[in-house]
């Protein structure tokens, strides 16, 4: 089965990272979450019309028209109804009060930790990068943590993590080729986007991916991608991929 | 900073067990004396000086911010001095009439700038956004020190 070729590897991602998401829970994105923001506002307007967004800017349940360019943007406080300092978010959230958050990971390893920190050797780096914010709490405190990564290679994918900078409640990783979960603590490819095999999905991930559970194939739906593409008119959704794709 | 906002030397924080953060940054672990479970302690940093952006002051130093305050109010309860940068300066008397939305108080407060646009090419929500192009030409000119001696002159003559 191939893609339709209207549908978007951003669309897709961003109709999984939706779908984790349930209705009634707390969920908050960082800063440079175009992909994680429109799956919330997806959400929103679809199965889990009842969640509670906090925003990185401190809103919560801003009421956007559609996805700000910028993390930074003063359209995030739009009918907003409170705004939370950072400290006042990370109380809420180490005191249990965030049932999922989404998070960037430079690499992902086999038993679903996540590297913010570094690429090479930890005492003599060859990329250091800008670090992992809060994730290292986050990820502990946070019930369900799910990663998003607009690219899927056996760099990324990788046994071992250089540098560990965060681990915990992994619940899923989003690629544009498909999801990844935990199953006896090793994370395994149990969805898949249409236009990608099993096969040519565990190719480009540096450790065992197929397990005996057979790998789901999720295709948005109609309404998933009317909505998506109403709400993010100036296609934002793209700024996370390399240019000119 | 939390700690040094209590004055006390460190902060227990739940999470970063099973990562290299640890080890790396020389945080300990300490035992909980109640429940017997071990935790991390961040220790206290006391800056010497915190600077912040507020929407706007009065001479005294009692400040409002307006959309998140971000880190900014712990900081001027860590740091042993304060400076605040503002996009506007009101009479004393507009912050009498609503000290309850006064969110720096000015007895934390060292000196106080008169600085509008001054989080330029930042965003300020809710009075301005990011500039784009202005971060491109700051990292431009980022590199050498005469470059961003023009730069600077250009974004504030």
């Amino acid at each position: 089965m191939s893609v339709p070729p209207d549908i978007r590897p951003s669309e897709l991602m961003t109709v999984a990272l939706a779908r984790t998401i349930r209705d009634g829970e707390v969920v908050a994105q960082g800063v440079n979450s175009v992909l994680a923001s429109l799956a919330i506002m997806l959400a929103r307007e679809t199965h889990a019309r009842t969640l509670t967004w906090i925003t990185i800017a401190g809103g919560i349940n801003p009421v956007l028209s559609e996805l700000p360019e910028s993390s930074a943007s003063p359209t995030w406080l739009s009918g907003t109804t409170a705004v939370l300092s950072n400290p006042e978010f990370y109380r809420l959230a180490m005191r249990g009060g965030v049932d999922r958050m989404f998070l960037g990971a430079a690499q992902v390893d086999q038993r679903g930790r996540m590297n913010l920190s570094l690429i090479g050797e930890p005492e003599h780096p060859r990329i250091r990068l800008s670090g992992g914010g809060g994730a290292a709490v986050l990820a502990q405190v946070v019930r369900h943590i799910v990663v998003w990564r607009t690219q899927h290679t056996p760099e990324i994918f990788v046994p071992e993590v250089d540098f560990v900078t965060a681990q915990g409640n992994l619940e899923a990783v989003v690629t544009p080729l498909g999801v990844l979960r935990l199953r006896d603590g090793c994370l395994v490819l149990t969805d898949r986007f249409p236009g990608n095999s099993a096969d040519e999905i565990a190719a480009r991930t540096s450790f065992p991916v197929l397990h005996e559970t057979p790998v789901r194939v999720i295709e948005p739906t109609t309404d998933e991608l009317q909505i998506l593409r109403e709400l993010d008119p100036r296609e934002r959704r793209e700024l996370e991929f390399p240019r000119g794709r | 900073m939390q700690a040094a906002s209590l004055g006390i030397p460190f902060q227990p924080v739940p999470g970063l067990h099973g990562t290299d953060l640890p080890a790396t940054s020389g945080l300990a672990k300490v035992r909980d004396p109640y429940s017997e479970e071990d935790v991390y302690v961040v220790p206290s940093i006391r800056p010497d000086w915190a600077i912040v952006h507020v929407h706007e002051a009065d001479d005294q130093g009692n400040a409002r911010i307006h959309g998140s305050p971000g880190y900014d109010l712990v900081m001027t309860e860590a740091a042993a001095h304060v400076i605040l940068t503002t996009e506007r300066l009101l009479p004393s008397k507009e912050f009498a009439a609503h000290p309850e939305w006064t969110k720096v108080p000015g007895i934390l407060v060292t000196a106080v700038v008169l600085a509008p646009g001054g989080a330029f090419p930042c965003a300020c929500p809710p009075d301005y956004d990011v500039d784009a192009r202005g971060i491109e030409a700051y990292l431009r000119a980022a590199g050498s020190a005469n470059d961003l001696e023009d730069y600077l002159s250009r974004v504030d003559p």
